[in-house]
């Protein structure tokens, strides 16, 4: 029995009148590479900011390790970001000013109660291992956007977050780059780390477990795809391709 | 029409910018407005009263002259010289509110003078449109009086006429305007009684004989009849062909009383002209921001409307026209603010500078001022603007501009311990245009305060050191014996409150040096004057000299002056030249010996000057000297009424400085501040996305101002310690005061650099008060 991470229960936001999530139940399960799709408008963001507390809800409930985060004091919230959440976003959102070695270990020092002395050194060695080592001396806007991504990837993981939250984080790349950034996270997922990524391109969504399709507001349907081996790509593929149709997508 | 459109846009888009532009043109024009108001009023407005109220060129105050009218006609017979007018009065010290007066009071008869004063209605809001009759009792004092001493209508004035306790008093019936001895800064008073009183007086004179205290004598009011005679040889002549010299008690020129008179306003208004020029120079670096941070915010569309057919010259226009609305509207508000404000500035200094100044609006002047204002404003503006012929479409539709510009091999990388404080240091560095502003308000400001801050501890708590630049030598109570007493039994009263560690002895009989009257500052140990080059008067043959007199007679070290004093003349060396400011530096220093030669001595000249073991102890003695030998004996502390004035009026302008310190600081964080944060919105939700709380964001940012204040702090520290002393010193020396020398202190130093830090962290933490509402929601994709 797989451990509930995040449950997300009646969960609604709207905006100006409008409703965008309508009364959501979602759980987030440990250890999985959960992937939501959906078409453009469908929510999808705007559930993945509702359940890491990045933005208010206007009804329902949001539940981290069983503990309910929504309406949590921002002190809390802050805390919950720093030492259990880890983001990525699409625009990789790095501090301008900051070279990209600092802006992993801004993360780092933001953690309060993990050990503070070896951050430099952690995220030295984490960006060696995002491939950025060369890099990491330079500000954002003189690397390439998959350095850039993958240097907010090892800011996302530096405090060994308990879930990464991925909002379209190949959306910005080329091919290359968003291939690269994804075998990073799917190399992440295999060690055990528990990511919930929103996409709407195909050949991202097939690096997940498990696929929840949002349309309206509401979850519509789940696909598992642990029954198909992590190496048969293409037939990944094809199954979340005729998933999707058959939902008209 | 397309530019009314944008012009518009752009007032609306930065109406915050612009408002805070504003509102510190406003108060800078306001400040000039109403100090240029003073300036040009006060002096004008003292020359006409002196005018209307028959001053010469040349006053000699005389007593115990045998036929006064005698002596002013003798005067007036010489053709150097057109007329003199003669004003009666009684020389008397006096005691009001238990102070006891420094200098001593002159009793005018005003009998016949109706006309010659102005007297105040008694709240003090304006002129009594007639003069009052004086009623026997009653006397009119100038209001300055109120600031020296307290003064109130229904006090009491005792003046000690004669020994043996023959006092008259007379009550305060009213405040006139004296525009001959009315500032607080001139010791001598006049008091306007009847001349039914005056007689009163001089029937007491007349019978108490030696016992006598008071001195009848008169003002000659002395007019030149010749405009190429300087009054320094007119003064010359007169002493030369007429007994003037056996009965002068001193001898002032119009220019010297002026002098007096303005010192206050010319000194404050000084400083205030300086602290409103060191606003412009705030209000250039604010806009240099404004328009750096305009132009960045604009690039985009600047590119955009470059590509529809606009030119640099006309975007450029544009930026100029939406500065120049606010700063020429601010200078209107400046100037109508200054109707009211120059009405409560003369109302205000009224108890201190004797005299209710006008309020006419040098409406020329000020405008005048106001125009070469905006012109400079205008060419700043323009030059800092150029940089939008910069702006090529593409790139700034790109934003390449909007890259930070950072070498990264000057930041500060490494974090861990102290981190809020190295990612605000790193900040600040990254972003440091963005901060030049704050480092150059911040100087600006330090600078201003600082430089008051060490004119103030120059003066000092109670003024010594203004006291100290007054006196040829230092000391901390002088007791000076009348009649059969004698210093032992005044010393032996000191001596039972504390011990007398050291004592010599002064006299300041008059004399003139090259024909010219002056007060000799007679010593019996003359190296403990204020040596300011050469060396003291040793020998009997060696005289000191201020550099102002020094430079009325063109004479330097080992030159040499006739001396004449009232038993005969000799020449005498210039020894060196001293420190002494009373009568304007109009003085000389002797030894007593040397003094000998030429002068009588006389056991009731010399003042006794002590050094005493608890000096805090003063009050006490002086009044226990005056309760037990009465008008036998005359004792002054180290201080001097007017000090008060001076104090106050140094407290009020400290006042306002930091006032208009908390202003501006205020208005440029925030405007600052506010740019800052929209520009890095989106990075301070990637701190709050990462974990960091929102006070730590905000004071981080608080700190990064801080820094900023920091740096302007040194900056504005290292040039008020480099430059006070010879800005200053030139001003003091329009007083008499050479030796100005200010030194570094708590309140030079740490408290203006502390206050301006603390503001700019206090001010812009509270800006950054709005990241509580910063929406997360902005890192969204698309948003």
């Amino acid at each position: 029995m797989k451990k509930v991470l995040i449950k997300g229960k009646g969960i609604c936001k709207s905006f100006s009148g409008v409703q965008v999530l309508d009364h959501v139940d979602i759980d987030i399960f440990e250890g999985d590479f959960t992937v939501i799709m959906g078409a453009s408008g469908a929510g999808k963001s705007t559930l993945l900011y509702a359940l890491s507390g990045m933005d208010d809800i206007t009804g329902g409930d949001v539940e981290f390790k069983e503990k309910k985060i929504s309406n949590l004091q921002e002190n809390k919230m802050a805390q919950l970001r720093a030492e259990e959440f880890g983001f990525v976003f699409q625009q990789t959102h790095l501090v301008s000013n900051l070279t990209l070695l600092e802006n992993v270990a801004v993360a780092g020092y933001a953690c309060r109660t993990k050990n503070i002395k070896n951050v430099r050194e952690r995220a030295v060695q984490i960006l060696s291992q995002m491939h950025v080592n060369r890099a990491k001396e330079r500000l954002p806007h003189q690397v390439s956007g998959g350095e850039a991504q993958r240097a907010a990837i090892a800011r996302a993981v530096i405090n060994h977050p308990a879930l990464i939250f991925a909002d379209e984080p190949t959306g910005a790349l080329n091919k290359a780059n968003s291939e690269e950034v994804l075998e990073l996270m799917t190399e992440l997922n295999r060690n055990g780390q528990s990511i919930l990524m929103v996409t709407h391109d195909i050949r991202s969504a097939v690096h997940g477990n498990r696929i929840l399709y949002l349309e309206d507001g509401k979850i519509l349907e789940e696909l598992d795809l642990n029954v198909y081996g992590e190496d048969d790509r293409k037939t990944r593929e094809t199954k979340v391709s005729d998933w999707l149709s058959s939902l008209r997508w | 029409m397309s530019y009314k459109i944008l012009l518009g846009a752009n007032l609306k888009r930065h109406r915050g910018g612009l408002t805070g532009i504003f509102i510190l043109t406003l108060l800078v024009a306001a400040a000039i407005g109403t100090v240029l108001t003073v300036w040009s009023n006060s002096g004008v407005y003292i020359q006409n009263e002196m005018n209307r109220a028959g001053f010469g060129e040349l006053t000699a105050w005389v007593s115990g002259v045998p036929d006064t009218k005698g002596l002013a006609k003798d005067i007036e017979e010489l053709p150097e010289v057109e007329r003199v007018e003669t004003q009666s009065l009684v020389f008397s010290n006096y005691e009001v509110n238990g102070q006891e007066s420094d200098s001593e009071g002159q009793l005018i008869d005003f009998g016949s003078q109706d006309g010659r004063y102005r007297f105040f209605m008694d709240d003090l809001s304006g002129y009594r449109k007639e003069a009052p009759e004086i009623l026997p009792g009653e006397v009119y004092v100038s209001p300055s009086m109120v600031s020296m001493f307290d003064v109130q209508i229904g006090d009491e004035i005792t003046f000690p006429v004669a020994r043996a306790g023959k006092n008259v008093s007379f009550t305060v019936k009213g405040f006139y305007e004296d525009p001959f001895m009315g500032s607080s800064m001139i010791g001598m008073k006049g008091f306007l009684i009847c001349e039914a009183d005056r007689k009163g007086i001089l029937d007491i004179l007349h019978n108490a004989g030696i016992d006598a205290l008071a001195r009848d004598g008169a003002m000659l009011h002395i007019f030149s009849g010749s405009d190429n005679m300087t009054v320094s040889e007119l003064n010359g002549i007169i002493n030369e062909n007429t007994e003037l010299p056996q009965s002068t008690e001193f001898v002032h020129s119009r220019d010297a009383v002026e002098g007096f008179m303005l010192i206050l306003q010319n000194a404050f208004s000084g400083l205030l002209l300086a602290f409103a020029a060191i606003l412009l120079f705030v209000v250039m670096a604010v806009l240099a921001h404004s328009i750096s941070s305009t132009v960045e915010s604009d690039y985009v569309n600047m590119g955009i409307l470059k590509t529809v057919g606009y030119t640099s010259a006309a975007l450029q226009k544009l930026q100029l026209l939406q500065y120049l609305i606010g700063i020429i509207s601010a200078m209107v508000c400046g100037l109508l603010l200054t109707v009211p404000l120059r009405g409560i500035v003369s109302s205000m200094t009224l108890t201190t500078t004797g005299v209710l100044m006008p309020t006419a609006l040098p409406f020329v002047g000020v405008v005048l001022s106001f125009v070469l204002i905006l012109l400079v404003l205008t060419g700043f503006i323009a030059l800092c603007t150029g940089k939008i012929g910069r702006v090529t479409p593409m790139k700034a539709i790109r934003g390449e501009t909007r890259k930070v510009r950072f070498h990264v091999g000057n930041a500060v990388s490494a974090f861990g311990r102290g981190i809020y404080f190295r990612l605000a240091f790193r900040q600040l560095i990254a972003g440091k245009r963005r901060y030049v502003g704050a480092v150059v308000v911040a100087a600006l400001l330090v600078f201003f305060a600082s430089l008051i801050g060490r004119i103030d501890t120059w003066l000092g708590e109670d003024g010594k050191g203004m006291m100290d630049a007054f006196n040829p030598a230092d000391h901390d109570i002088g007791v000076q014996v009348f009649g059969n007493l004698t210093a032992e039994e005044t010393e032996t009263i000191v001596r039972s409150y504390t011990d007398i560690t050291d004592t010599y002895q002064l006299a300041m009989p008059g004399v003139t040096v090259n024909g010219v009257d002056y007060t000799a500052n007679v010593i019996s140990e003359p190296e403990r004057f204020h040596i300011l080059e050469g060396k003291t008067c040793m020998a009997e043959d060696e005289i000191v000299l201020t550099e102002f007199v020094a430079a009325d007679f063109g004479v330097s070290i080992g030159d040499m002056v006739t001396v004449r004093g009232d038993s005969g003349s000799g020449e005498y060396i210039v020894s060196g030249i001293y420190s002494c400011a009373n009568d304007m530096g109009g003085n000389v220093g002797m030894s007593r010996e040397g003094y000998l030669r030429i002068g009588k001595d006389n056991p009731h000249i010399w003042c006794c000057h002590y050094f005493l073991a608890d000096s805090s102890r003063n009050m006490e003695i002086a009044e226990k000297l005056e309760a037990a030998y009465g008008g036998d004996v005359h004792v002054h502390e180290n201080t001097w009424p007017g000090l008060f004035g001076i104090i106050s009026a140094m407290q009020a302008l400290v006042v306002f400085m930091y006032g208009m310190v908390v202003i501006f600081i205020l208005i440029i964080t925030v405007m600052t501040g506010s740019r800052i944060l929209s520009a890095e919105q989106k990075d301070f939700g990637i701190y709050k996305a990462i974990g960091f709380q929102t006070k730590v964001l905000r004071l981080t940012f608080a700190l990064r101002f801080g820094m900023a204040a920091v740096i302007g702090s040194v900056i504005g520290t290292a040039f008020a310690a480099l430059l006070t002393d010879p800005l200053v010193s030139g001003m003091m020396k329009l007083a008499g005061i050479s030796n100005f020398a200010s030194a570094a202190s708590v309140r030079t130093v740490l408290i203006p650099a502390g206050v301006v830090i603390l503001l700019f962290t206090g001010f812009a933490y509270l800006a950054a008060g709005r990241m509580k509402r910063l929406d997360l929601s902005i890192l969204i994709s698309g948003q």
